[in-house]
C-alpha cells in the first residue's frame, strides 16, 4: 500500500526544453529590453509615461528573469 | 614483530583464564560453525553461519557474539541473518538488530554483540543464524617498509576456533587468499590444509566455551589499499530537475610504506614488477543516468578517466596524477549529476531524497565519511532515517540565489565500508510556491536595474545650474517635447483621417448614411480641439529662439496637414451628399477621383515631414 502512496518527483519544466527556453524568453526580454531604452531615450523627459516604463520594465524584468534562470538549468547550475 | 608476538601472548592468556573458569553461561549449544574469511582485498570480510541449538530448559530470546578486543576496533560492519535451509536453497528472512552489551562477569578484554531473536527458542529448538562482519585496517602489512620493486606482504590474525560463550560441537575454518596466492607462513595446527587459494583449519569438534587458538598467516596481497581518510560527500537537491553530487576524497595507500627512491622509468617499463604494490586506478560505480561527471583537484581538470555506461550503471575510471605506493596520498574531487526523479519522491504530504550513504569507488575504506545533504531553501520538518546509526547535525549553506540559506543535514559516520552502501532517507515538507523563489529573486533582480534606469533618466545630476550650456539644454529639451507633442496632435489627426477613410468605405458597402454623417460631426469636432491644442504649442515654437532652425518644417508640416484635413472634408462630404441624392454619375466619381489623388499625395508629404522631425 505504501509503495503505491510514494511517487516520484520530477521537475516543474522537462530538462530537455530548458536551452530553448532559455534562447526564447532572453530573446523576448532584450526585445522588451530595447524598446523600453529606445523610448528612454527618444521621448523626452516630460512627454514620458510613468506607467509605460515601468510596465515595459517589468515585461522585460519577467522574460528576463526567467530567461536567465533556464539559463542557468541549461548549463548546468541547478539553483 | 614484538608487538604482533605481545598481542598473541595476551590472547593466549586470557583465553587460559577464561577457559579455565569452569564457567557455564547458558544451556545454547552450537552444532555447527562454519566460518569463512575473505582476505582477497583490504577489507577483512567474515561470513559464520551458525547452527545453534537450546538444549537446557530455559528459553532464549538473544545470542551473544563476542569479539576480542583488539578485532572488535577495527569492526566495521556486522549483520546478523536468520537463514531457513530448505533442501538445499537457503533463504534469507530477518536481519536481526546486533547491539553492544555488557553481560557480568565477563573478561574484560572482549567486546560484546548481542543479537536479539525474531522468537524465543525454546527448549531442544534448532536456528541457523549467518553473520557477515567486515574489519578495516585488520591486515598489518609486514615488513612495514618496502621498497619500489618489493611485493606487499600483510599479516593476518585469527583463531582457530569459533570463540564463543557456547560450546561447539563441530567447526571448521576457510581462509580464501588473494590470487596469485604466495604464502610466507602460516600457523600450522592439526587438521590445517593449504590449498590452492584457501588456507583450511578443521573440523575441529567438541570444543568447550572461549576456545581460542590464535593463527597466523603471513602473505602477499597486492590489491589496493585504498583508504580515504576523509570523505566529504554533498548532495544537493534542486527541484528543477536535478541531485547533484560533490565527493571531496582525501586518499591514501594505507599498505606497506614506500622506502627508497621512485623511478617513473622503471615503473613504466616494468609496472608489475617494478610497483606491483601501486595501484594506479580506481574504479567508481555510479547509479545509471548519471551526467555532467567530472574528476578534478585543486589544480585543475585531471584528463585520466574514462567514463562508460549502460542502463543499470554508470562506471566512471579515475587514475590519479601519478601511481599510488604505500603512504602515498592525493586529493580530488568527483562530481556527478543524476536525475531527480530516480532519487526524490513524494509520499503522504512529505517528500524524501532515497539515495545510497557510501562512497560509489569500489573496495574503498572511508575512515571519517560525513555526507551533507543540501535541500533547497525552503524545506522544513526535516528527518533522516538511515539502516545503521549516525551522527547527525544540522548546518545551513549558501548557495545560488539565497537569501536565507539552505537547510544541510550533516550525516557522520567513522570507520565506513562497501557494506554501508545502503539507502537512507531525508524526509522533508517543501511548498510547490518556494520552487519560485529563485525566478522571482531574478525578476526583482532585473525590475530594479529597470528602475534604476527610470530614475536616473528623470533625474537631473546638472552641478551647475545656471551655466549657460545647461540652459541652453533645458530650453532644447522643451521644443523637443513640444515638437513631440505636435507630432502626437499630428499623428491624432491623421487617426481621425483614416476613420473617414473607413465610414466613406461602410457607406458605399451598406449605404447607409447615417452613421457615416455621426462620424463626420464627431471627426470636425475632434479636429476642432485638436487645432485649438495646437496654437499654443505653435505660439511657443515661435517665441522660442532655440527651435528656429525646425519651426520652418514644423509650419510646413502643419500647412499640409490642414490642405489634407480640407481636402478631405471636402471628399466626404461630395461622396455623401451623392449617396444623398442618389445621383452619383461621373461628374461626382472624377470629382473625388482627382480629390484622391491630391490626398494621397499630401498624406505622403505629412508622412515624410513626421519622420523628418522623428530624426532632428
Amino acid at each position: 500500500m505504501e509503495a503505491q502512496s510514494v511517487k516520484p518527483i520530477s521537475s516543474p519544466v522537462p530538462e530537455a526544453w530548458y536551452p530553448t527556453l532559455a534562447v526564447l524568453m532572453l530573446a523576448v526580454g532584450l526585445i522588451v529590453t530595447a524598446s523600453f531604452f529606445i523610448y528612454e531615450a527618444t521621448i523626452s523627459k516630460k512627454n514620458r509615461s510613468l506607467a509605460k516604463e515601468l510596465s515595459t520594465g517589468a515585461v522585460a524584468s519577467v522574460f528576463l528573469g526567467f530567461g536567465s534562470l533556464f539559463l542557468l538549468l541549461a548549463s548546468g547550475v541547478y539553483v | 614483530m614484538a608487538t604482533i608476538r605481545c598481542d598473541l601472548l595476551l590472547l593466549w592468556f586470557i583465553s587460559c583464564c577464561v577457559i579455565s573458569a569452569p564457567m557455564v553461561f547458558s544451556d545454547l549449544v552450537i552444532s555447527k560453525v562454519d566460518r569463512r574469511i575473505d582476505l582477497t582485498s583490504q577489507i577483512v570480510r567474515s561470513f559464520t553461519t551458525l547452527k545453534v541449538e537450546n538444549d537446557g530448559a530455559n528459553s532464549v530470546s538473544e545470542i551473544l557474539l563476542p569479539l576480542p578486543d583488539h578485532q572488535a576496533k577495527n569492526l566495521a560492519f556486522l549483520i546478523a541473518i536468520v537463514t531457513e535451509e530448505k533442501g538445499k536453497s537457503k533463504s534469507y528472512s530477518d536481519v536481526l538488530s546486533v547491539k553492544v552489551s555488557n553481560p557480568d562477569g565477563m573478561p574484560p578484554s572482549l567486546t560484546w554483540y548481542s543479537v536479539s531473536l525474531p522468537k524465543e527458542l525454546g527448549k531442544g529448538e534448532r536456528l541457523s543464524l549467518e553473520i557477515r562482519a567486515a574489519f578495516t585496517h585488520a591486515l598489518r602489512p609486514f615488513p612495514e617498509k618496502i621498497s619500489q620493486a618489493d611485493a606487499q606482504l600483510v599479516l593476518f590474525q585469527d583463531s582457530a576456533y569459533y570463540l564463543s560463550p557456547y560450546a561447539v560441537k563441530g567447526q571448521s575454518l576457510t581462509i580464501k587468499l588473494p590470487q596469485p596466492v604466495r604464502v610466507e607462513s602460516y600457523t600450522k595446527l592439526e587438521n590445517t590444509k593449504l590449498t590452492e587459494s584457501e588456507l583450511k583449519y578443521g573440523p575441529y569438534e567438541n570444543l568447550p566455551a572461549f576456545s581460542y587458538r590464535p593463527i597466523m598467516a603471513h602473505f602477499m596481497s597486492n590489491g589496493p589499499f585504498a583508504v580515504a581518510q576523509e570523505l566529504v560527500r554533498e548532495i544537493e537537491v534542486s527541484h528543477w530537475g536535478s541531485v547533484q553530487i560533490t565527493e571531496h576524497y582525501n586518499l591514501i595507500h594505507a599498505g606497506a610504506q614506500s622506502t627508497g627512491e621512485f623511478s617513473r622509468l622503471d615503473y613504466q617499463a616494468r609496472p608489475h614488477l617494478r610497483g606491483a604494490s601501486a595501484f594506479r586506478h580506481c574504479i567508481a560505480r555510479l547509479p545509471p543516468r548519471a551526467h555532467s561527471v567530472y574528476y578534478r583537484d585543486e589544480i585543475g581538470n585531471i584528463s585520466t578517466s574514462s567514463l562508460w555506461g549502460d542502463a543499470t550503471k554508470t562506471i566512471l575510471e579515475i587514475e590519479p596524477r601519478y601511481p599510488m605506493f604505500g603512504g602515498w596520498r592525493t586529493a580530488f574531487t568527483i562530481g556527478y549529476g543524476l536525475p531527480l526523479h530516480d532519487f526524490l519522491f513524494q509520499s503522504q504530504g512529505k517528500r524524501f531524497l532515497n539515495i545510497s550513504f557510501g562512497s560509489p569507488i569500489n573496495d574503498l575504506v572511508i575512515e571519517n565519511l560525513i555526507v551533507k545533504v543540501v535541500l533547497p531553501e525552503g524545506s522544513k520538518d526535516i528527518s533522516v532515517s538511515t539502516p545503521f546509526p549516525v551522527k547527525e547535525s544540522q548546518e545551513v549553506k549558501f548557495s545560488h540565489l539565497d537569501l536565507v540559506g539552505r537547510p544541510v543535514v550533516v550525516l557522520e559516520k567513522p570507520n565506513v565500508v562497501p557494506e554501508h552502501n545502503q539507502y537512507f532517507q531525508v524526509y522533508y515538507r517543501f511548498g510547490n510556491l518556494s520552487l519560485f523563489r529563485e525566478p522571482l529573486m531574478l525578476i526583482s533582480g532585473f525590475f530594479f536595474f529597470f528602475v534604476a534606469c527610470i530614475i536616473y533618466m528623470r533625474s537631473d545630476l546638472t552641478i551647475s545650474k545656471s551655466s549657460p550650456s545647461y540652459l541652453a539644454k533645458l530650453q532644447w529639451d522643451e521644443v523637443q517635447s513640444v515638437v513631440q507633442q505636435v507630432q502626437g496632435i499630428i499623428n491624432e489627426c491623421l487617426a481621425i483621417h483614416d476613420k473617414m477613410e473607413t465610414s466613406l468605405r461602410d457607406l458605399s458597402r451598406t449605404g447607409e448614411v447615417q452613421p457615416c454623417k455621426a462620424v463626420r460631426k464627431a471627426a470636425d469636432s475632434s479636429l476642432k480641439e485638436l487645432s485649438k491644442d495646437l496654437k499654443p504649442l505653435l505660439s511657443f515654437l515661435q517665441s522660442s529662439g532655440q527651435a528656429a532652425h525646425i519651426l520652418p518644417k514644423v509650419d510646413e508640416l502643419i500647412g499640409k496637414e490642414k490642405e489634407l484635413q480640407e481636402k478631405l472634408l471636402l471628399k466626404h462630404s461630395t461622396v455623401v451628399e451623392s449617396f444623398e441624392r442618389k445621383s452619383g454619375g461621373k461628374d461626382a466619381d472624377s470629382r473625388v477621383a482627382t480629390l484622391q489623388q491630391k490626398i494621397t499625395a499630401l498624406r505622403q508629404e505629412v508622412d515624410d515631414l513626421l519622420e523628418l522631425l522623428d530624426e532632428i
